[in-house]
């Protein structure tokens, strides 16, 4: 037997931008593209992050709910909205039985959840593969105003909304949080169209001035 | 520049900036800002363009966007509007349609030729002999036209953007301004368009001489620009109205889709000509042209000219242009009365005549017809529109203006569903009927006088904020006295013709006449027979005079004719902007650059790219010979395939196996945990939908793998009957998530022995087995498959370990010499077997008693989606079979090919070839068709029609087809 050096679904898609990689939550993963003041510039005008790395847990069945409040993690009381815990981890109800918690690097609520047995009928946990980035920048406008028909200065966002809707043709779930005081968007597809919705975003943000940055920018932990 | 005059307070030009540009050869300056018509006007330039079909000089005609014989080409670009696209410096332009340059157009002579070709000619010409009808097809195509396609112009990607809004406003006149000043201000986000480069509508030029009413502008436009909740976009026009105020704005650099919660249409109107012989030769043009050359180009439009008119309008053309110096020799004025004595005193006042009750009977052309010289000018009787040449006179002139009336721009008003009626009070069609959350204000809702249009605005502006649920006061709009804005008829008729009411397709009176006597009588049919409002304008300056002459024929009241409604887009849009970007979603496997490096040749398979056959570089391999060693890799030794893009489905719940039972045609109920079972889907016609292999994980947990193409719809198709049926079931669509790879031949086991902690063994696992643990240290499900091979494990592990788990076992079996194969092999490997496709042998009329698959069906259950279409269906004949088949040994003519046809002995169709592969491992061709119930048995002969039409002979054989090899004792 031997260890897996898991993948993230963009892995190949900024191969050629040959980033700084290391291995975050056992997966390969860009930390930087370029310098730090290249992509705090890339970040202040347009940026995006691979964050697929971060650890996440679904669930899905009629007793969900109560068996993540069972097992005393925070949930949205609505549909289409998600609450933070007091660790950071994110918890998003995407449907009225269904669930998709997001650990931050240093947090471990997914693999205790993922850990915690499931014995009651009603309750399913869900293999996720997503593909997962952070988009941010002065410009965010002008990139969501061509590839989403959501109104995002509209209010959609606000008050811990979250939205499933189509950016660039691909299913996506995006809501609105600070991070390292700034407002960014934070974005979740099937990492089987991931590659191809980094391609497209980040083609549309190299247009506008902007580029990619890596991992390290909003969690430096290498 | 010989016509360009002293600068002009407001206008569009920057004199600091001059630039050269080409035209037809000739040099000629500009200014920043010039439109390529003014430039080329301002210059003396006059012949702008050829027409349509009778190849006429045209010039000037409407100068807002709508001149279609003006069009340019740039050599890349062609069918540039000169009348409004803004002149570089260098830019090399022609005239299109032209042979030989536009002032000396070889194919001039049609217009002698115009008595022989009257509108619908080429329906009844050029017939006989039929064998030269492709001869003169060709001609009249080259003869008539518009620019030449450039079929190497570069994509220039024009962004399609979103934008929303509370109040989309279109039109930025004084109705417009005046309707979003007053909505912004109550805190709604308007959006407020303009097809102009700048705002201001009319307010920008038409003044009669006196440019009090820019003041006005300049106060609007302040309190535009002071207000954040409006959003002004110039120069981009609102292309068309669809459900939910969806409204795409077409600028130069690309569409915004503007979804509004309601929508204010204060987009104007179009001024219409009068219509008299010649009234299309270079210097003939509306008025607010005109005015629009002089106060936003600074542009004289000549030197001596007459201003012919139907209405007030012609007066304040007259005197604009007595304003910068054109000496005005009259203004024919067709009505009977005149204008008001105010009016009538300001013109004269400028030593102008002003000639009631008459008309231009007639415009004379100089040389070569290039230009005016003087025109006819006659006694006109409204009612019969007769002119009286008795008593003519001629008045020297290098131009004339013309003034008859306005057509409301009410395409996006028509195709949100406005209910339009005509007006007398103005003679126009004005909005009767709005929809729910659209509003009209101003021209286009027949309030004409400034102040009106102002109030106008605000009134809509009101309505809107209320249909918005914010309560304000609405004023309605009084109406003011004045003489009608637009004549009933103005139309002269002349017996030579060349009256043109159509400047795009050279459409002239006698054509409406002549189409009517054919019985073309209706708007609809006369549109499409003389192609009024056809060209590139859509009879924005044609359409109105075109439905007064068709009433006029038929004695009707014009409300009776009707309008046509423009399509989205109401204006050309070029094809670039409508395709915008282009999205186009690709669905990658964990181990996508693993076959891009390893010599994968990528195709699309639905969403998803895959490899088809590896071919690495260097190996010289063709694809047919990939195929086939990858094939045989997989019969005498080891090979693996990508199966990541089979749709996986995870069935959770309760009811699971009742609910696979209801929907699948097997049982699942009785299924053991860890083995497996076909699922066949049918739709409810008894139709083969999809077919895979159900799972049983747990008591109530089975998954699910639906063909490639087929997940999400196979997914929601579950969703929906779950909902339907109302079970206890979860489901979840695992198809992105999990990495699946097929490792397939007599050595498989040892390979995935060898990284596996599940005992493999053919006792321990036998065919259909399921098992869970761990391969190549990740957790797996792995399954005893026999799809492509006798021997085959399924190995289905988290799309993030999946390039792990395939290099792992590529390693593994390299000393056995382990190949990856592509959908080419695979489909050659499951024909060996004998496995159909659904969807690819199957169609979207094959049942599964025509496709050998009866013993999928449990017809003993109560329920299964297509069950009852089965039972009628089970007790009618079958007309075709689905069978595997053979070609001769040693076959080695014309290969049939997919869709070949089976012939019978009577020479008629019995089926077609549905797959057909060449087995190197067989040697033999081996394929299945649809063929007779009769030809279908073991050892029956049919024939098999080639593309070329020879006829090969093939044999029913039965399958898996390893029995062939046995016969030749191998």
């Amino acid at each position: 037997m031997q260890d897996a050096v898991l993948m993230s679904p963009v892995a190949f898609a900024h191969a050629l931008r040959k980033p700084v990689s290391g291995e975050v939550n056992g997966m390969e993963t860009a930390l930087s593209f370029a310098d730090a003041d290249v992509e705090a510039t890339r970040n202040q005008i347009l940026s995006i992050c691979d964050v697929s790395n971060l650890n996440r847990f679904g669930v899905k069945g009629p007793q969900s709910a109560a068996w993540l409040e069972a097992a005393g993690v925070r949930v949205p009381e609505t549909t289409n909205s998600w609450t933070s815990q007091d660790n950071g981890s994110l918890v998003m109800r995407l449907g009225n039985s269904e669930f998709l918690v997001e650990d931050q690097p240093q947090n471990s609520l997914c693999q205790t959840l993922n850990e915690t047995a499931v014995e009651n009928h009603g309750v399913h946990k869900v293999i996720r593969n997503d593909a997962a980035f952070i988009v941010s920048g002065e410009l965010t406008s002008a990139l969501f105003s061509e590839v989403c028909e959501i109104d995002l200065e509209g209010g959609a966002l606000e008050d811990n909304r979250l939205v499933m809707t189509v950016i660039a043709g691909v299913s996506a779930t995006m809501l609105k949080q600070t991070l390292k005081d700034q407002s960014v968007y934070r974005i979740w597809c099937d990492g089987t169209f991931g590659p191809y919705l980094w391609k497209t975003l980040l083609g549309i943000i190299e247009e506008q001035g902007g580029g990619p940055v890596g991992f390290n920018f909003y969690y430096e932990i290498n | 520049m010989t016509s360009r005059i002293a600068k002009k307070r407001g206008e569009w030009i920057n004199r600091d900036k001059p630039l050269t540009f080409e035209y037809e050869g000739q040099q000629v300056q500009g200014y920043e800002g010039d439109t390529i018509s003014s430039a080329l006007w301002a210059n003396g330039v006059k012949v702008l363009g050829r027409s349509f079909k009778y190849h006429r000089a045209r010039g000037v005609l409407s100068f807002a966007n709508h001149d279609v014989n003006a069009l340019m080409t740039d050599g890349e670009d062609t069918n540039i509007r000169a009348d409004v696209w803004p002149v570089n410096d260098g830019m090399r332009l022609a005239a299109v349609n032209t042979e030989g340059g536009v002032i000396k157009d070889k194919n001039k002579y049609i217009d002698h030729l115009s008595p022989f070709l009257p509108v619908g000619f080429y329906y009844k010409t050029f017939f006989k002999p039929k064998r030269l009808f492709p001869f003169w097809e060709d001609k009249i195509r080259k003869a008539a036209g518009l620019g030449k396609v450039n079929f190497n112009y570069p994509r220039i990607i024009k962004p399609k953007r979103y934008a929303h809004c509370d109040v989309l406003i279109i039109g930025a006149g004084a109705a417009g301004l005046s309707a979003a000043i007053n909505a912004a201000a109550e805190g709604f986000k308007v959006i407020l368009v303009d097809e102009n480069r700048q705002a201001g509508g009319s307010l920008s030029y038409d003044y009669a001489g006196d440019q009090a009413s820019a003041d006005t502008l300049n106060t609007l436009l302040e309190a535009v620009a002071a207000e954040k909740n409006i959003r002004l976009i110039t120069d981009a026009y609102a292309g068309g109205y669809y459900g939910d105020h969806l409204v795409p704005i077409v600028a130069k650099s690309g569409i915004t889709k503007v979804r509004a919660q309601s929508v204010i249409v204060a987009a104007g109107v179009f001024e219409q000509p009068p219509v008299f012989r010649y009234n299309d030769l270079p210097g003939v043009m509306l008025g607010s042209a005109a005015q629009r050359l002089v106060h936003r180009y600074a542009v004289k439009p000549f030197n001596k000219g007459v201003v012919v008119t139907a209405n007030d309008h012609g007066y304040r053309t007259a005197l604009d242009l007595a304003s910068v110096g054109t000496e005005v020799v009259a203004v024919i004025d067709m009505r009977h009365d005149g204008a008001g004595q105010e009016l009538t005193q300001k013109v004269k006042d400028k030593g102008i005549a002003v000639h009631k009750g008459s008309c231009i009977y007639e415009a004379v052309p100089s040389k070569n017809k290039l230009g005016v010289k003087e025109v006819v000018v006659c006694p006109y009787n409204e009612t019969t529109a007769e002119a009286d040449t008795s008593r003519s006179v001629r008045l020297a002139c290098d131009g004339v203006t013309m003034s008859a009336g306005w057509a409301p721009a009410a395409a996006l008003l028509y195709q949100a569903g406005t209910k339009m009626r005509y007006s007398y009070h103005i003679e126009q069609f004005v909005p009767g009927e709005l929809p729910e959350g659209i509003f009209a204000a101003g021209k286009v809702n027949g309030v004409f006088d400034l102040k009106g249009r102002l109030q106008d605005g605000r009134r809509a502006a009101g309505e809107a904020m209320n249909y918005l649920g914010k309560a304000v006061s609405v004023e309605a709009v009084k109406p003011v006295s004045m003489a009608s804005p637009s004549h009933p008829y103005p139309i002269v008729n002349h017996p030579k013709g060349k009256n043109f009411v159509d400047f795009d397709e050279d459409i002239q009176v006698k054509d409406f006449i002549n189409a009517a006597k054919e019985g073309f009588d209706n708007i609809e049919l006369m549109k499409r027979f003389t192609t009024v409002g056809m060209g590139p304008s859509q009879g924005k300056h044609s359409n109105m005079n075109a439905i007064r002459i068709l009433a006029r024929i038929r004695q009707l009241p014009v409300e009776k004719i009707g309008t046509t409604t423009a399509r989205p887009f109401f204006h050309p849009t070029p094809i670039g902007h409508l395709g915008g970007r282009g999205f186009h979603p690709h669905r990658y496997t964990a181990m996508h650059q693993w076959h891009v490096d390893n010599g994968g040749e990528m195709m699309d398979a639905g969403i998803w790219l895959r490899p088809a056959f590896y071919a690495p570089q260097g190996s010289g391999l063709t694809a047919s010979e990939a195929v086939q060693q990858e094939t045989l890799a997989v019969r005498h030794s080891v090979g693996m395939i990508d199966g990541s893009t089979l749709g996986k489905i995870e069935v959770f719940g309760s009811d699971a196996a009742a609910f696979l039972e209801r929907f699948y045609t097997g049982k699942f109920v009785d299924q053991k945990v860890g083995g497996s079972r076909i699922a066949m889907l049918l739709d409810e016609a008894g139709v083969m939908v999809d077919d895979g292999v159900a799972v049983r994980m747990a008591d109530e947990q089975f998954y699910v793998s639906t063909n490639s193409s087929n997940a999400a719809t196979v997914y929601r198709e579950m969703q929906r009957n779950v909902q339907l049926w109302g079970m206890q079931v979860t489901l979840v669509n695992l198809t992105g998530a999990m990495a699946a790879m097929t490792v397939a031949g007599p050595e498989s086991r040892s390979v995935v022995a060898s990284l596996t902690d599940i005992d493999v063994s053919a006792e321990a696992m036998p065919d259909g087995a399921f098992r869970e643990g761990k391969v190549a240290g990740v957790d797996a499900r792995v399954m005893r498959v026999s799809f492509v091979a006798e021997l085959a494990f399924e190995i289905h592990v988290p799309y993030k370990a999946g390039l792990h788990v395939w290099k792992a076992l590529m390693q593994a079996g390299q000393s056995v010499g382990i190949r990856p194969f592509g959908t080419d092999a695979q489909r050659l490997l499951r024909l060996e077997m004998g496995h159909h496709l659904v969807s690819h042998d199957t169609d979207g009329l094959t049942n599964p008693y025509e496709a050998h698959s009866e013993s999928l069906l449990a017809m003993d259950k109560p329920f299964f989606i297509g069950q009852r279409s089965l039972q009628i269906l089970d007790k009618k004949p079958l007309t075709k079979k689905l069978t595997t088949f053979v070609l001769e040994p040693g076959f080695n003519g014309e290969m049939p090919q997919e869709c070949n046809l089976v012939i019978d002995d009577g020479n008629n169709i019995a089926g077609r070839v549905t797959s057909i592969s060449f087995s190197r491992h067989l040697n033999r061709h081996i394929g299945f068709a649809f063929v007779t119930p009769e030809q279908s048995g073991d050892g029956s002969g049919f024939q098999i029609r080639t593309d070329s039409g020879a006829m090969v002979a093939a044999t029913a054989c039965k399958a898996p087809f390893f029995h062939l090899l046995e016969s030749k004792g191998e």
